[in-house]
């Protein structure tokens, strides 16, 4: 991260507690059914300041900040701004006392131009020339270029986080509250937008909160930080007078392990060490230019080759949108190619045909859980033969005790914890789903392995499961192809980092030849 | 010659009615509703626009009937769909054989006089595209307004912008601040009344009575006329003459002295519409939240 955030941080302002707080939430509580994801939080901001807004996934972050912004009720509480007390029951109440909030998945609309994006939510009549000249001037204030006339749909994600600022600065916003900034953007991107948030609160005397689940970023452009878990406040931090470990130790409530440290908390440098060597297998996946495109006729890989061998963990870095769930598509059998080969095991499969890939010996983990990876609505015992039938089924009939003892098996050999075979999937929490999916892919003995964003939205102990149990699928002689926008996860288990940049691969290198910085650039199309 | 003219002039003259549908049909789906129901509008507006007609004894006040009719229909599915979140295509259906019910139960022996042809001189001696363009009932000419201002309203006004945004993106409209499911039954009323308007037009204006089931699908062309134009106005337009001009030669051709198989000849339109999705539906991308409900939540 740049030293120049550092030195520019205005002296005195953020930590002295003197001043009336911008912006200070009370005695927060919002329940959701039996879910408690706000539990008494105070959270008091200083004028001027970054403050990061630190927790797992499910620690009641996001909906703290939904709260301030009006999208979500709170059971209890008060809010106050600037010392008087204030309603916000909707997000244009929010927007009149100043508060402006850039979502993780962005209020964009993807066929509207820049223009008619920054002016959406307004009131009055339309005027097109003006709203151009405010992109270009609010662009000007902050550093933020990008064209007016261009459509979101063809900008980069990078370039989408600068409409979605101007979007929320040209209300001229006392707060501007980021969730998950940098969760789709490269390290570059990252920084360029740090500087943003640090010129927004110097030079215009903005406050900002930084939520985020990643402590680098926290540690780097924050001036205070309030740590949340399980709902709660567990503690209030200046940035400049704690570590990564203490952060990880209040984030998490416990010491972590080898597996948890780099994707849950995000700390790369200080708690990873690189160990991992690449094996020497056979190649069993096996990938030749291969070009696919969508029914549209967007093209969605232009090329892509690459290759696995047996007893090694290849990692797909990339920002989100590059291809990623077009590659995982396309190895479920849920995509045909256009040209180009896709070998498993040395012989060639029809990609497109369904099961095809099943059959050859690949095991998929998609990337959404709910649409692809399981049915919601069946048991979890159905669920961990939907792969698998012939082993449960004898010609047309699916033996219930077969598929009972098989799941049982299952259950106890994976530690899914679930009152009974019979109980719905959609009843399970996120990391007990996704280690079903795991469960019936590895039943099934695949020969390679496809995990896309295996822990996403889960919580730390289902993040080291999932973790411990790609890195043992690998050391059994499976060829792993971890496809995953957190660079973190990748650099903990990948042997080697393929980088995929607008549906082909970039760039290749071993884990222990990772440079960041040219990681970054790859990932960001600036070198090949 | 003269079978060109003919045929010319029939075919803007049956386009006329699913245009003005069409323009309703075309605002609906572009704040995200696949509007099914339009069927419905259309035999409703018809419907009402004879029974008042001939009660007040005046074709133009039959015509306002039409509209409201078809404001009624839509302001129950909006109620249903985009209130009580009930599955839109549900809703449409049930309206559609509802009103074809309800029409087909009431139908009454009316005769309605036709409204007052508006013909203008010296244009509509003009050869080829004469008769077609200046020699229809009066009504037809508010097309030549309402075109112009459904672009505005659609691509030019706020309240199109928002309605735009509810169909592409109904949650990030959401979060800018907008009423995601107020726009979307704005749309359908609007909607309503165009269709409720294209109905009484073909009832009052062209047949002059109402016969059971007079739409007969046409509501269903112009759905498929919006999906052929790729969801742009012009493309809307130029679907709804196709239509019209294959409707014009089902019943042209006999007259001319070509022999076709008749049961062909009534399919020949719907045939049409047919390909004509195959070949362009593809091509295009409608909203990308057409059709999905919204309901606001955490997510």
């Amino acid at each position: 991260m740049p030293p120049s955030t550092e030195q520019s941080r205005p002296a005195g302002t953020a930590v002295n507690g003197t001043a009336v707080p911008s912006v200070e939430l009370s005695h927060i509580t919002k329940r959701f059914g039996s879910v408690l994801a706000c539990d008494d939080v105070c959270l008091s901001v200083n004028p001027g300041e970054i403050h990061g807004l630190l927790g797992q996934n499910g620690a009641g972050k996001s909906t703290l900040m939904k709260i301030l912004t009006g999208l979500v009720t709170p059971d209890h509480g008060e809010i106050h701004m600037a010392g008087s007390r204030v309603s916000v029951n909707d997000p244009l109440a929010a927007a009149g006392l100043g508060i402006a909030m850039v979502h993780q998945h962005f209020s964009l609309v993807g066929r509207m131009k820049v223009w008619e994006n920054v002016t959406l939510g307004e009131r009055g009549r339309v005027d097109r020339d003006q709203a151009r000249r405010l992109v270009k001037e609010v662009g000007e204030r902050y550093g933020l270029v990008v064209d007016p006339d261009a459509h979101v749909e063809n900008l980069s994600t990078g370039e989408r986080q600068r409409v979605e600022l101007i979007k929320c600065l040209r209300r001229d916003p006392g707060l501007l509250i980021l969730d998950e900034p940098t969760s789709v953007l490269t390290l570059a991107e990252s920084r360029e937008l740090f500087s943003v948030l640090r010129r927004a609160t110097t030079d215009e005397h903005k406050t900002v909160i930084l939520i985020s689940h990643k402590l680098d970023e926290i540690l780097h452009a924050t001036d205070r930080v309030t740590i949340m878990r399980g709902g709660a406040v567990v503690a209030r931090r200046d940035t400049a007078g704690t570590d990564v470990r203490e952060l990880a130790r209040e984030m998490v409530g416990r010491e972590l392990s080898k597996w948890t440290a780099a994707s849950a908390v995000g700390a790369m440098d200080a708690l990873i060490v690189g160990e991992q060597t690449a094996a020497e297998g056979e190649v069993l996946l096996r990938l030749t230019d291969v070009h696919a495109t969508a029914r549209d006729g967007r093209p969605l890989l232009r090329g892509l080759s690459l290759q696995v061998r047996a007893g090694e963990i290849l990692g797909i870095a990339g920002v989100e949108g590059n291809g990623q769930a077009a590659l995982g598509d396309l190895l479920s059998s849920l995509l045909d190619v256009d040209s180009g080969t896709v070998e498993v095991c040395g012989s060639a499969v029809n990609a497109g045909k369904p099961g095809a890939m099943h059959r050859a010996g690949v095991g998929v983990v998609p990337e959404d859980r709910h649409g692809s990876g399981c049915v919601l609505d069946m048991s979890v015992a159905e669920n961990l033969v939907l792969a698998d039938l012939g082993e449960v089924a004898s010609g047309m009939f699916v033996s219930p005790r077969k598929l009972r003892e098989r799941a049982a098996r299952l259950i106890d050999e994976f530690d899914i914890s679930v009152p009974s075979p019979d109980t719905p999937m959609r009843l399970l929490s996120g990391g007990n789903q996704q280690k079903v999916v795991l469960a019936r892919e590895l039943a099934a003995r695949p020969k390679v392995l496809v995990v896309a964003q295996p822990t996403r939205g889960l919580d730390v102990g289902a993040i080291e499961y999932m973790t411990e149990r790609i890195y043992r699928a690998a050391q059994d002689g499976i060829a792993v192809l971890l496809i995953s926008t957190e660079l973190e996860e990748i650099l903990t288990l990948a042997h080697r980092v393929a980088v995929i940049h607008r549906g082909a691969v970039v760039g290749e290198m071993k884990r222990a030849d990772v440079d960041l910085e040219r990681l970054g650039m790859m990932m960001g199309g600036q070198i090949a | 010659m003269d079978s060109i003219e003919l045929i010319l002039a029939s075919a803007v003259r049956l386009a006329i009615p699913l245009a003005f549908a069409a323009l309703g049909e075309w605002i609906a789906e572009r704040a995200g509703t696949l509007n099914i129901s339009l069927e419905g509008m259309m035999l409703g507006g018809a419907f009402t626009a004879v029974a008042g007609a001939h009660m007040t004894g005046s074709p133009s006040a039959g015509l306002a009937f039409g509209v409201a009719a078809g404001l009624l229909v839509a302001v129950v599915h909006a109620t249903f769909s985009h209130r009580l979140s009930v599955n839109t295509y549900v809703v449409g259906l049930t309206l559609n054989v509802l009103v074809l019910g309800l029409t087909s139960f009431l139908i009454m022996r009316t005769e309605s006089r036709q409204v007052d042809k508006l013909t203008i001189p010296l244009l509509s001696d003009i050869p080829v595209v004469g008769p077609a363009l200046f020699d229809q009932r009066w009504p037809a000419y508010l097309l030549i307004g309402l075109v112009p201002a459904a672009f505005w309203l659609v691509h030019r006004s706020r309240w199109g912008l928002e309605a735009r945004a509810a169909g592409e993106n109904p949650g990030s409209a959401d979060v800018s601040g907008i009423d995601v499911n107020k726009r979307r039954r704005q749309a359908l009323m609007i909607c309503g009344v165009l269709a409720g308007f294209g109905g009484a037009y073909l009832a009052v204006a062209e047949v002059g009575t109402f016969n059971q089931n007079m739409t007969a699908g046409r509501g269903y062309m112009v759905i498929a006329a919006v999906i052929f134009g790729g969801w742009l106005l012009r493309g809307t337009l130029a679907g709804v003459l196709v239509f019209g001009a294959a409707d014009a030669m089902r019943l042209a051709l006999p007259a001319l002295g070509y022999e076709l198989n008749p049961q062909f000849l009534i399919a020949s339109p719907y045939l049409l519409a047919l390909i004509a999705m195959t070949f362009f539906a593809k091509s295009h991308r409608g909203p990308a939240a057409l059709g999905q409900p919204f309901v606001r939540g955490i997510t």
